[in-house]
């Protein structure tokens, strides 16, 4: 960085105004207003959340992790969404490196289909797979749910797959050809431990997206087996109870953990 | 480089994958769409027509939750646009020690389940949540104000659920700003707020449309949301898409609908990559 560029950064003038400064932290305040009003309400021994709250109680923790079934609903989430995002790296990385390398013809073409689920309405690819496994009698199949997320999922890892391929520097995977590694061995040994990072940004998006998912799983899952995120759907349209709230700080904390450790290992905000 | 024959190799389960469990079951939810239904027994058998699409345009009940929606979209799309600026200007621009904390307290809602962000707003709007008692704490009020259930609800709901991801766009669009081009500018004469709207609004506007098509698209698809604050009879049209399948099973009608969806989202997403390519091309 030259002088002059120096003083730009640092000089007063070239910072936000005071007022900008002051609305940028009124919308982060905003933005974390209900998260911080969900825990407030776990741990209140009213059903209705008061302020300052009535009592404190960990009573809903308890019932929660009681409760078969949310304890069904929590397996059964964590499965589709390590499920779908194992399957996502299975077809997508492939299928990525194939259309980095323009080994496929219309590659561009094929890119852009790949994000096709992204672009569709969430809830009409349920109405659509609703239909769908109706016909052919796989509504309610496990397998048939987890192929699900994995069209919700997959388009995330092929854009994170194909963003950090485009990053890595061609020279180097033509080095270890050069020096007689195999095309296999160049991608396992070269090109793989590069794209990591940005792989396990692209996967952290992909469980997240499966774990978040409602508008997909509804209108295909049946009666007893139910995913963590729609049984709170459910939950609240029959009415708000307090281990609603429980279950769902324990999703926060999940959340900021999974974050916090990212953003540790790899500087997960670079990927944003 | 590859061979082509290992190319198509890489790319085969994937696509099997989308052929099968996407493509397929839309394609097959066309023709379903120009069915009747008839309540009780299923589709009039060998009979197809085009009303539930003319339904949809001449139905004072459908042409009513079509245009609530995209007003919800616009609004929503706006009110993003409005709140995400300030921040993301001052993620790229402020001091460098809150770039990273800002940018993770942007991130952590949009991670944060869908369901477990609505319900928080449901306990700050409903009649006797968190705002409405406060109000009446403090004397403001006598009787609780409606926050949910009806447009309000939905859009404060949805502002807070879609704010990160227009944030983050137009962190992107800000950064590729040169500074260079500011600076001159001040150095020129000109005061802080005439360079703000004569050069870093017009050179971040590719990121503000991108924003804002994002958002546009994600709000009149919503669900979850709708459905939580906007309660079983304030409807937008995934809503009654849901309820057509789940509750009224007249699955001609609720397809019809998903394809009105389907294309209104398409159409604006393919408008707007045109206006787009027309931008970069005269730059």
């Amino acid at each position: 960085m030259t002088l002059a560029a120096m003083n730009l950064t640092d000089m007063d003038e070239s910072r936000p105004a005071m007022g900008v400064t002051i609305m940028a932290w009124t919308v982060i305040i905003f933005l974390q207003v209900p998260v911080l009003v969900v825990v407030l309400a776990a741990f209140s021994t009213t059903s209705y959340l008061t302020i300052p709250p009535q009592g404190l109680t960990m009573a809903w923790f308890g019932k929660v992790l009681n409760d078969p079934t949310y304890l069904s609903a929590i397996r059964m989430s964590l499965i589709l969404a390590v499920g779908s995002t194992f399957l996502s790296l299975v077809v997508g990385v492939p299928a990525a490196y194939a259309i980095h390398r323009k080994a496929v013809a219309g590659s561009d073409a094929i890119g852009a289909f790949l994000m096709a689920p992204l672009v569709m309405p969430a809830v009409v690819v349920g109405v659509a797979l609703l239909q769908y496994y109706s016909l052919v009698g796989l509504r309610g199949n496990l397998v048939a749910l987890l192929l699900a997320h994995v069209v919700i999922t997959v388009p995330y890892i092929v854009r994170a797959a194909l963003a950090s391929l485009f990053g890595v520097d061609s020279a180097l995977e033509e080095a270890a050809r050069v020096l007689g590694a195999t095309g296999i061995e160049t991608f396992r040994l070269v090109t793989l431990p590069l794209v990591t990072p940005g792989l396990f940004a692209g996967a952290l998006f992909s469980f997240i997206t499966s774990l978040d998912n409602v508008p997909v799983t509804i209108f295909l899952i049946s009666g007893s087996q139910t995913t963590l995120p729609v049984l709170i759907f459910s939950s609240v349209e029959m009415g708000i109870d307090p281990s609603v709230a429980a279950v769902s700080t324990l999703l926060i904390i999940a959340t900021g953990l999974v974050l916090w450790i990212a953003e540790r290992r790899t500087g997960f905000h670079r990927f944003v | 480089m590859i061979r082509k024959k290992h190319g198509a190799l890489l790319i085969t389960p994937l696509g099997l994958l989308l052929g099968g469990f996407f493509l397929a079951p839309i394609f097959m939810l066309l023709p379903t769409s120009f069915r009747e239904y008839i309540p009780g027994s299923g589709f009039r058998p060998h009979f197809w027509t085009f009303d539930n699409y003319l339904r949809i345009f001449a139905d004072d009940y459908y042409r009513e939750v079509i245009w609530r929606t995209l007003e919800l979209g616009l609004c929503v799309t706006f009110i993003c646009l409005v709140l995400g600026y300030p921040l993301a200007y001052v993620i790229v621009r402020g001091a460098s020690r809150w770039r990273i904390t800002l940018t993770m307290l942007v991130v952590f809602p949009m991670l944060l389940n869908l369901v477990v962000r609505s319900f928080g707003w449901i306990a700050l709007l409903a009649n006797r949540g968190l705002i409405n008692t406060m109000l009446q704490q403090l004397g403001a009020i006598t009787t609780p104000v409606k926050l949910m259930y009806n447009m309000t609800g939905i859009m404060i709901g949805l502002v807070h659920i879609y704010l990160p991801f227009m944030v983050l766009m137009l962190v992107a669009a800000i950064r590729n700003v040169p500074r260079d081009v500011e600076a001159a500018a001040a150095t020129l004469g000109s005061s802080r707020m005439h360079v703000f709207w004569a050069v870093t609004l017009p050179l971040s506007a590719p990121g503000i449309l991108a924003g804002s098509i994002l958002v546009f698209v994600l709000t009149i698809s919503a669900l979850v949301t709708p459905r939580m604050l906007g309660g079983p009879t304030y409807k937008v049209m995934a809503t009654v898409i849901y309820d057509e399948y789940m509750q009224l099973l007249d699955w001609a009608s609720g397809s019809a609908l998903a394809f009105t969806l389907t294309i209104i989202a398409i159409g604006i997403i393919a408008f707007s990559s045109r206006l787009t390519q027309r931008w970069v091309g005269a730059a």
